[in-house]
């Protein structure tokens, strides 16, 4: 069963932390005026508040959040990210959301393979802290020790590193693909209804998919798409996916983020058309 | 903001263009609110809903056939702008016509209705079955010819640049439209945009929207080549504001047919600036990408009561 989408709201926020959790990713921590409720998977647009803003807003997916708190967890890649982590206590940021297709709730019966890459953490780590339960696994994996957000992880995760520097005494990495670690230590029996929810970067997704394909589960991904308006209006975000016998284009804010891979020509299922895979970036 | 003592419109008040009263002067610019469909559960911290006070909205043009539109990436963020190429992605006039007018007519949105085709002579069909499966609806108020798209291949700029041909494209349309507005949206890229207005008023316009996008071009660094994979495409949003006023003002006062005026807008002084030089409306486009509730926030801050 499909949850029914929370209602968007636009709200304005007021930072009350904005932090390094790791030498790569900043926490912001916002407290808006109007409470919202979001479900794992989805995202908000967020943009300086005022006149004179960014031509568009920023998408990132949510962390965290209730009532009237909601927290994001960004790496700062360019302009808009520079400047959100140059942001003190109290400023304000415009906030418009919860935005997108979430990902869907656990199915009875079924193990989750949560599988995180970089700062594809957030809604992986919003579905477990929603709907985890004992049996499901949960894997991140980060460029190095450093990089990875050990306090706000815990023990419950499997860690994989590309390169074992700065991986806390105490603390075990496993050094490869978080798909690989994935694959060796779900722990799944043969005939257990695995199913992957996974965000991370482009070769993440192909590899998850791959996974799940060889395991016979089902596989859930969250893309990232350039976007200029994040609710589905100006299709600047489109993606390739399959329907009946063709592709069309999904809108990824708006039919998307989160998609059944299976449809996903550019995740490279073999029963694809020639000549579609690798288009969105 | 503080209200200019010159200000006298009603921007939320019924106003009469051509044969047809729109209920208000604040509209959203096509491509920029996709159908009109995407933001009804949505809700500003006040409880209000991005449509109030919008007294029109200009739908993503359709055309004769469905497109896919453009390879990815469509869009590129530049200072005070962006220039976009989506290629005019749209679901097709017969699913519009099936699917989305009717949906819009259901949820009482003040709707114009933009079309494209490929010759001047397949809007006259166009306009003809719009006519006889809407006529009967309340919140179709219009028909906006996007005579202007920089980024299709077939027509799009050549297309609309000659003033004969946007002659054709209105009077071909206006023939099966008698008792709803008739815009024609012409592009800024010519050396005198007042000839195209010219051309369409004479051809039975009531109005044109104007300005479209501006051709525009930015490089990736890192690559020496163009973002976009068409190399150009249509620049909107804060930078192009000025030249839209131009444009505007080139209208009013060389040819005097009333203008719906378009880009840049993102604040209520912006608006301003068009109803200053003569507008009779305004379009709110990339900014109400940016925020939903655009369109709505400058209608409320506009209001004189
Ligand atoms: C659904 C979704 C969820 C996301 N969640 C997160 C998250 O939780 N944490 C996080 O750190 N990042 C996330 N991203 C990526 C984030 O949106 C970009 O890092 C951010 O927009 C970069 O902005 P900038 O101004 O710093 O970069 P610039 O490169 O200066 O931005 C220029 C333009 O490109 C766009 N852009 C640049 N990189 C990306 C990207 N990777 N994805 C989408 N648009 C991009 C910007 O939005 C902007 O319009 C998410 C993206 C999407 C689509
Ligand atoms: C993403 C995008 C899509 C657009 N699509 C259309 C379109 O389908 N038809 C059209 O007539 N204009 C289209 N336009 C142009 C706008 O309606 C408007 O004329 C232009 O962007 C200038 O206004 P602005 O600066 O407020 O955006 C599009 C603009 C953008 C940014
Ligand atoms: S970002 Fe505009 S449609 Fe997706």
């Amino acid at each position: 069963m499909k949850p029914s989408r929370p209602a968007t709201r636009s709200a304005l926020g007021r930072v009350t932390a904005n932090a390094l959790v790791s030498s790569a990713f900043l926490r912001l921590d916002l407290e808006l005026d109007q409470p919202f409720t979001f479900l794992p998977g989805q995202f908000v647009m967020v943009n300086e508040p005022g006149p004179r803003s960014w031509t568009f807003s920023r998408p990132f997916s949510i962390l965290a959040g209730a009532g009237t708190s909601l927290s994001l967890l960004y790496r700062v890649v360019g302009r808009g990210t520079a400047a959100m982590a140059s942001l003190p206590r109290g400023a304000a940021m415009q906030v418009l959301g919860p935005l997108g297709e979430p990902f869907p709730a656990p199915v009875e019966g079924s193990t989750a393979v949560l599988l995180g890459g970089g700062v594809g953490l957030p809604p992986v780590f919003a579905w477990r802290e929603r709907w985890g339960g004992p049996r499901d696994r949960a894997f991140f994996g980060a460029r190095d020790g450093g990089e990875v957000p050990w306090e706000m992880l815990g023990n419950s995760w499997g860690i994989s590193v590309d390169r074992a520097e700065g991986v806390p005494p105490g603390r075990g990495a496993f050094t490869g693909v978080v798909t690989a670690l994935a694959a060796a230590e779900a722990g799944l029996a043969p005939g257990d209804n695995g199913v992957v929810y996974a965000c991370g970067p482009a070769p993440l997704l192909k590899a998850a998919a791959r996974l799940a394909r060889a395991q016979g589960w089902r596989c859930w991904v969250s893309l990232e798409e350039h976007m200029g308006c994040g609710y589905g209006v100006c299709k600047g975000c489109v993606v390739p996916v399959r329907e009946g016998n063709g592709i069309r284009n999904a809108t990824c804010c708006f039919e998307g983020p989160v998609f059944d891979a299976a449809n996903l020509p550019d995740l490279g299922d073999p029963s694809v058309l020639p000549g579609t895979a690798g288009g969105a970036a | 903001m503080n209200l200019p003592s010159w200000w006298q419109l009603e921007v939320t008040a019924p106003f009469k263009l051509g044969p047809r009263e729109l209920p208000g002067r604040i509209w959203t610019a096509s491509g920029c609110f996709a159908y009109g469909l995407h933001a009804h559960d949505f809700r500003a911290a006040d409880g209000t809903s991005p449509y109030l006070g919008v007294g029109a909205v200009v739908t993503k043009t359709v055309t004769p056939l469905p497109r896919t539109g453009n390879a990815m990436p469509r869009l590129v963020e530049t200072a005070c702008g962006a220039l976009n190429s989506i290629g005019l992605e749209n679901v097709g006039f017969e699913d519009f016509l099936a699917n989305v007018l009717p949906e819009l007519e259901a949820r009482g949105v003040p709707t114009v209705v933009s079309l494209a085709a490929t010759t001047p002579e397949d809007f006259g069909p166009l306009v003809r079955r719009l006519h006889e499966h809407a006529s009967g609806f309340a919140h179709w108020h219009g028909v906006e010819l996007n005579l202007s798209c920089p980024n299709v291949a077939e027509g799009g700029h050549d297309f609309g640049s000659a003033p004969a041909t946007v002659a054709r494209c209105v009077a071909a349309a206006r023939a099966w439209l008698p008792d709803r507005a008739l815009l024609a949206k012409i592009t800024p890229n010519v050396a005198d945009i007042a000839q195209l207005a010219l051309a369409a008023r004479d051809a039975g316009a009531d109005a044109v929207s104007a300005i479209n996008t501006v051709v525009g071009l930015d490089v990736d660094l890192r690559t020496g080549q163009p973002y976009l994979p068409r190399r150009f495409g249509g620049y909107s949003g804060q930078a192009i504001l000025p030249i839209a006023l131009a444009k505007v003002d080139q209208i009013v006062r060389g040819v005097g047919v009333p203008v719906v005026g378009v880009g840049g807008i993102a604040e209520p002084e912006d608006a301003l600036k068009f109803f200053a030089l003569g507008a009779v409306a305004v379009q709110v486009g990339t900014a109400q990408m940016r925020d939903p509730f655009a369109a709505a926030r400058i209608a409320r801050d506009l209001a004189r009561r």
